[in-house]
C-alpha cells in the first residue's frame, strides 16, 4: 500500500486528504507544520509527499529544498492556496512534480497521484 | 470615630465588591473558554462526518437535525467548502439542501433576534453560496442592519448570482459612504456584468451628487473592463464635477485601454491642478509611447504634485527614461528637479553610479543633479 504524508495546517484539509486517500488505498499520514513535515518525510519512507506553502516554522519551498539537501527522492505535490505564477514556479525549480491550487477538486488531485505511483 | 468607622465600613464594601466582580469575571472566562473547547471539539468531529459523506457516495454516518443546527458543524461546513471544488462541492451542497442547513439560516435571518445572530446567519449564508437562498438575500439588501445588506451582498456576489445587480446597485445608490464602499466591492465580485448597471448609474446621477458616481466609476476602473472606457469618454465630455472627472480619469489610467490616451492628454491643460496629476498618474498606467510629448511638456507645470506624477508617468513609459534624462538639461530647474527624482525612483541613479564607477561616461548631469540637490 502506498504512502503518502499530507503536511498542512489546515486540520480540514488533512482530515480531508485522510479521508478520501483512505478509500482510495493509500496509507496516510499527516504533519502541521514545517519542520515536522521535514523530519516525518526524512525519516518516514513515503511514496508521495502533499505540502502546503505556507505553515507555521518552515514554508513548503523550503521543505522541499531542505528534503532534497538530505537526499529524499520522493515525489514533492504542492497543494497550496497561494495563487501566484511565481511560487509554482519555484516550487517546480525545487523539484516539485506539481503544484495545485484551492480549492481543489479531489478527483484531479486523486488522478494527479496516481499518475506518481 | 464614627467618620472613621463609616470610611472603614466603606472600605470593606468596596474591596468585597472588587473581589465578587474579578470571581464573576474568572467565572465567565473560564465557562467561554469550556464552551470554545467543546466547540472546537464537536467542530472536528463533524469535519470527520463531513470528509466522508463527501468522500464517500454511499456513507451512512448520520447527520442529525440537532447536528445541522449546530454552529460547529456550520463552521465545519464553511471550512470543507472553502478547500473543495468539484464534484465533492455537490456532494456537499446535497447535504446542505437536505438537511436544510440554509432554511434554518433563512429563517434566522429573518427572525427578530439581535443583531449578532442575525449577522452570523447572515455571514453564514454567504459563506455557504447555496443557490437556493439567493432570494432570501436579495430580500435582505434592504435589511435594517447595514452588515446584514453588506454581508447579502457578498454573498450573492460569491454565487455570482447577475439577477441581483440591479438590486445592489440601486442600494449602492443610498448608502452611506462606508455601506457603499462595502457594496462597491461586492460588485466588483461580479466582473464585468456590473459595468453597465454601473455607468447607468453613474451617468445619470453625475450631475446631481458627487460621491456615489465617483464610487461607481472607481469601481468599473476595478473591474478593468476594457468595454467601459467609451462610456467613461463620454462622462468627461459632459463637463462633470472635479471628484467624479478625477475619477473618471483614475478609472480609465486602471482599465489603461490605448483609447483612452487622446481624451486623458488634454486633461494636463485643465485648469483644476488635480485633474492634471491625477490624467498624468493615469497617462502612465496607460503606458502609451505617444503620451512623453504630452508628459515632458506636464514637468514645467506650476504645480509640484503635476510635476511629480508626469516625472513617474515618465518613468513607466517606453521611451520616457530617455525624456527624462533630457529633462535633466531643462532651462527649468523644477523639471529638473523631478525628472531626476523619478529617475533615481525608477532605479536609474544607481545604475548611473555603477556605469561611472565602471569607467563610461554620459551620466554625469544625473550625478551632478543628484549631488547638488544633496
Amino acid at each position: 500500500m502506498p504512502k503518502i504524508l499530507v503536511a498542512d495546517d489546515s486540520e480540514t484539509i488533512r482530515m480531508l486528504l485522510r479521508t478520501a486517500l483512505g478509500r482510495a488505498g493509500y496509507e496516510v499520514e499527516t504533519a502541521n507544520d514545517g519542520p515536522t513535515a521535514h523530519s516525518m518525510a526524512k525519516d518516514g519512507g513515503f511514496d508521495l509527499i502533499i505540502l502546503d506553502q505556507l505553515m507555521p516554522g518552515l514554508l513548503g519551498l523550503d521543505v522541499i529544498e531542505q528534503l532534497r539537501d538530505d537526499g529524499v527522492e520522493a515525489p514533492v505535490l504542492m497543494l497550496t492556496g497561494v495563487d501566484d505564477g511565481t511560487t509554482a514556479a519555484e516550487s517546480l525549480d525545487r523539484g516539485a512534480v506539481d503544484y495545485i491550487r484551492k480549492p481543489f477538486d479531489m478527483n484531479e488531485l486523486l488522478a494527479r497521484i496516481k499518475s506518481r505511483l | 470615630m464614627l467618620d472613621i468607622r463609616i470610611a472603614e465600613i466603606g472600605t470593606f464594601v468596596i474591596y468585597l465588591t472588587d473581589v465578587a466582580l474579578l470571581l464573576l469575571l474568572v467565572g465567565l472566562k473560564t465557562i467561554h473558554r469550556s464552551r470554545m473547547r467543546d466547540h472546537d471539539r464537536r467542530r472536528q468531529e463533524y469535519l470527520g462526518v463531513l470528509s466522508r459523506h463527501v468522500s464517500y457516495q454511499d456513507c451512512t454516518d448520520p447527520i442529525t437535525p440537532r447536528m445541522a443546527g449546530d454552529s460547529a458543524f456550520l463552521d465545519a461546513l464553511i471550512d470543507v467548502r472553502e478547500v473543495l471544488s468539484g464534484y465533492e462541492l455537490a456532494n456537499l451542497e446535497a447535504i446542505v439542501a437536505e438537511h436544510g442547513v440554509s432554511a434554518g439560516l433563512v429563517r434566522r435571518l429573518a427572525s427578530p433576534f439581535p443583531l449578532g445572530r442575525r449577522l452570523r446567519a447572515a455571514v453564514a449564508l454567504a459563506e455557504i453560496g447555496d443557490k437556493t437562498t439567493a432570494p432570501a438575500m436579495i430580500h435582505h439588501l434592504s435589511d435594517r442592519e447595514p452588515d446584514v445588506r453588506v454581508e447579502c451582498a457578498r454573498g450573492l456576489a460569491r454565487l455570482k448570482w447577475t439577477a441581483a445587480i440591479d438590486d445592489i446597485v440601486a442600494r449602492f445608490a443610498i448608502e452611506e459612504a462606508p455601506v457603499r464602499a462595502r457594496f462597491a466591492d461586492s460588485l466588483v465580485g461580479f466582473g464585468s456584468k456590473a459595468t453597465w448597471p454601473l455607468l447607468a448609474y453613474a451617468r445619470v446621477n453625475h450631475r446631481a451628487e458627487d460621491a456615489g458616481p465617483a464610487l461607481a466609476l472607481r469601481t468599473i476602473g476595478r473591474i478593468r473592463d476594457l468595454a467601459a472606457a467609451d462610456s467613461i469618454h463620454q462622462i468627461l465630455e459632459e463637463g462633470p464635477s472635479l471628484e467624479v472627472t478625477i475619477a473618471s480619469v483614475e478609472a480609465l489610467g486602471v482599465i489603461a485601454s490605448p483609447y483612452s490616451v487622446e481624451k486623458v492628454e488634454p486633461l494636463l491643460h485643465d485648469d483644476r491642478w488635480q485633474v492634471r496629476a491625477k490624467s498624468a498618474s493615469a497617462l502612465g498606467q496607460i503606458s502609451e509611447p505617444s503620451s512623453v510629448p504630452w508628459l515632458s511638456a506636464a514637468l514645467r507645470d506650476v504645480n509640484f504634485w503635476v510635476r511629480r506624477n508626469a516625472a513617474s508617468a515618465l518613468a513607466q513609459v517606453p521611451t520616457g527614461i530617455e525624456a527624462l534624462y533630457d529633462a535633466l538639461e531643462d532651462a527649468d530647474p523644477y523639471a529638473a528637479d523631478a525628472a531626476a527624482e523619478a529617475l533615481a525612483d525608477a532605479g536609474e541613479l544607481v545604475a548611473a553610479r555603477r556605469r561611472v564607477s565602471a569607467g563610461s561616461s554620459g551620466d554625469e548631469p544625473l550625478l551632478a543633479h543628484m549631488e547638488s540637490e544633496a
